[in-house]
């Protein structure tokens, strides 16, 4: 003998199970208390519950009772919270939604830099077009107080260098997304692929030379 | 970063499954499954709320013999436009992870 709950879940009687019916609350309650704090909350708990309805429903069929094997069923389908842990979409926006900002953070800026990529990257951070302007800044703090040399250095220690796309759109205070990513993306993979040809060619007219050198002095000792 | 390019990708594919007519959320599970892009329907229903809030997407209810009523989904006019975007940039993304890869066997 087993004691049975009636419960509504999503507008639908059930009978079920007094163990079943525990596991399956621990599972909503689980469910709710992980969306919580996303958007929509209250109509993605409602989705939840309806589905668990349906699946539930269509598993009992011509049972009167629902089991503990059927919840385990219909959770299996729905998936744990432990399941949307690796999965959390449920958060945050996506990679293609331009409204995600990035913080803005202070970064050297290695692509445009002079010593250390210091006042570049103050540039970018303060929206100032031209580095230049802060260049002049640390050049009369460096002349006028002093200052301008050991603060500088100071900055180049502790002032990481912005190495990922990420970085550099953080650096500049530029929302991330798939357009952001693409165009830094191909700005990079142009970047290699200069540089691999520059190398190419360097490579051979340094062959060249070797060959006319190789060339050069067994003529001599001939 | 990886995480939000599967979700990119996830709501890409979401939307084109949907550009192709009226759906509801386990049919689209079932679709997404098979390309092993999502395994549990319990991470479909926050992402299908939100392109919904964002106005790319719509609902209509329709009655159900196996239990409450569904939720069908279908593209907006907005999501259409979107969705066009997004493709757009998907193909410039694979071209130029293409090249990229290309450069790199070519150089070996």
């Amino acid at each position: 003998m087993n004691k049975t709950n009636n419960v509504n879940i999503g507008g639908f009687p059930f009978t079920i199970d007094d163990d079943a019916y525990a596991h399956l609350q621990k599972y909503l309650d689980k469910i709710e208390q992980h969306f919580r704090h996303s958007e929509g909350y209250e109509e993605i708990i409602d989705d939840i519950e309806n589905r668990m309805a349906e699946l539930l429903n269509e598993r009992i069929r011509n049972k009167r009772i629902v089991s503990m094997e059927d919840v385990e069923h219909a959770i299996g389908i729905l998936g744990t919270t432990a399941d949307f842990g690796a999965d959390d979409f449920s958060e945050g926006r996506s990679a293609f939604d331009s409204s995600y900002k990035t913080g803005k953070k202070l970064f050297r800026d290695p692509d445009d830099k002079i010593i250390g990529g210091v006042c570049s990257g103050l540039a970018a951070y303060f929206g100032i077009q031209d580095p230049i302007w802060v260049r002049i800044g640390f050049a009369i703090l460096a002349l006028g107080a002093g200052i301008g040399i050991p603060l500088y250095l100071l900055m180049w220690a502790l002032v990481p260098e912005a190495l990922t796309p990420k970085d550099f759109l953080s650096m500049r205070g530029e929302p991330i997304n798939v357009n952001n990513i693409a165009k830094i993306v191909e700005d990079q993979v142009e970047n290699i692929s200069d540089q691999l040809s520059e190398l190419g060619s360097d490579w051979k007219s340094k062959r060249r030379k070797k060959k006319s050198e190789k060339k050069k002095s067994w003529k001599d000792r001939h | 970063m990886k995480a939000q390019m599967r979700k990119g990708v996830l709501e890409l594919c979401i939307l084109s499954i949907i550009s192709e007519g009226e759906a509801y959320p386990s049919d689209i599970i079932q679709k997404l499954k098979e390309q092993e892009l999502i395994v549990v329907e319990g991470t479909m229903y926050p992402l299908l709320t939100r392109l919904k809030n964002a106005g790319l997407l719509g609902y209509n209810w329709q009655e159900s013999t196996s239990g409450p009523p569904r939720k069908y989904y279908h593209l907006t006019e907005e999501g259409t436009s979107f969705l066009k975007d997004l493709l757009a940039t998907w193909n410039k993304l694979v071209n130029v992870v293409n090249q990229s890869t290309k450069n790199l066997v070519g150089n070996e």
